[in-house]
């Protein structure tokens, strides 16, 4: 059941349900995140400082979306941050997606966060606070990798 | 011992403090991830100069980092000045990082996330305009100790109240003492005793927003 469904851009995830959970940054990233939770029934809020970025959402998604910058205190406050379970910090920008992570741990004690790290080379500072990190081209480096082992398989095989 | 200092980013503020820090004998690094800035940078003299992103680890590590007693990050970016620290002091092992920070309510968080010294601009700044405008009489205020404490230059003119007094004689709050008088490229420290001139320059060390109060006994006024 793990496996990947796109619908219009959203993924399915198979974590638990009924969370509350928060995404900063409503890239194309963010938006197939919060569409895949609030479809598995999670309560979700996107908060984007471009209201544009919001068309990037499903228009099956029904959770919030808040207009303002994810770094302000009062946009996280506003948000009922401390309520959430989960925060994961998708801005196209690794130092916000890091400020916006060590907040939510620090000043809002999110059990799970998660951070998108365009550069791993950063990843080893907040590993320590229990932050989360993801990083895609690490990702992508290794699925390459598995591909081209695949293929050198298939190649021996035939 | 030469200290070393690190820059990153700031443009204006980067140039004045690297003159300042070079005249005063230290060796100064600065990061600037604009070409245009970094030219303008390498005009000073002795002043190493490094274009890239000082929030990078490889770009800190081409600037040395590690060898670093000082790290200032003064970019207009809180969220990268944070960034800029934290791997400073935790990756280079550099035992002082001072940031810059636009957002007063973040300052207890930068603390918390281990950054030695937050500078906050706004409330620096407004800090002072606020006393500058209330404040005429007072020449210099400087704020200690996040602005518990302030030290302030205070001109006694002829028709002020306080002149010809003895110090005992002046009421002033609890929180303030005289600390010195210049009086004519002299430097007196003062006792109970000692008799305020007009000219005479007083600075005072004021604790609890007591300034006021004392300025009110010391020349005057509503």
């Amino acid at each position: 059941m793990n496996r990947i469904a796109t619908g219009k851009g959203g993924c399915k995830m198979t974590g638990k349900k009924h969370g509350y959970t928060v995404v900063v940054g409503c890239g194309r990233l963010g938006a197939g995140i919060a569409d895949g939770l609030y479809a598995e029934g999670e309560d979700v809020v996107v908060i984007d400082q471009d209201r544009d970025a919001f068309r990037k959402l499903s228009s099956a998604y029904g959770g919030l979306t808040v207009e303002g910058n994810g770094m302000d205190l009062e946009i996280l406050k506003s948000v009922q941050l401390e309520k959430a379970d989960t925060l994961i910090a998708v801005t196209d920008r690794d130092n916000v997606n890091i400020i916006v992570s060590e907040m939510a741990k620090q000043m809002f004690n999110v059990t799970k966060v998660i951070a998108r790290l365009s550069d791993p080379q950063r990843s080893c500072v907040y590993q320590q606070l229990g932050i989360e990190t993801i990083c895609p081209s690490v990702l992508s480096a290794r699925q390459v990798d598995h591909i081209l082992n695949h293929d050198t398989e298939l190649i021996s095989e035939a | 011992m030469k200290k070393n200092i690190l820059l990153i980013g700031g443009r204006s503020k980067a140039k004045a403090l690297s003159l300042s820090l070079v005249a005063k004998g230290c060796r100064v690094t600065v990061i600037n991830n604009s070409h245009e800035d970094c030219q303008m940078l390498a005009d000073i003299d002795k002043c190493t100069v490094i274009c890239g992103d000082g929030t990078k680890p490889y770009v800190l590590e081409d600037a040395d980092a590690s060898s670093m007693d000082i790290v200032i990050a003064l970019t207009n970016a809180d969220e990268d000045n944070l960034v800029a620290c934290q791997l400073c002091g935790k990756r280079f092992g550099v035992k002082r990082t001072i940031a810059l920070l636009n957002d007063p309510k973040k300052t207890d968080f930068f603390y918390a996330m281990g950054v030695d010294r937050v500078i906050c601009t706004i409330s620096a700044v407004t800090d002072i305009i606020e006393q500058q405008a209330f404040m005429e009489e007072m020449t210099n205020v400087i704020p200690i100790s996040d602005g518990k404490i302030h030290i302030v230059e205070v001109e006694i003119s002829q028709e002020d109240p306080s002149v010809s007094r003895q110090i005992w004689e002046i009421n002033l709050p609890k929180e303030v003492i005289i600390g010195c008088i210049l009086r004519q490229n002299q430097t007196l420290i003062p006792r109970g005793n000692t008799r305020i001139r007009a000219g005479d320059i007083l600075v005072l060390i004021c604790g609890g927003g007591q300034e006021k109060y004392a300025l009110l006994e010391l020349k005057g006024g509503a």
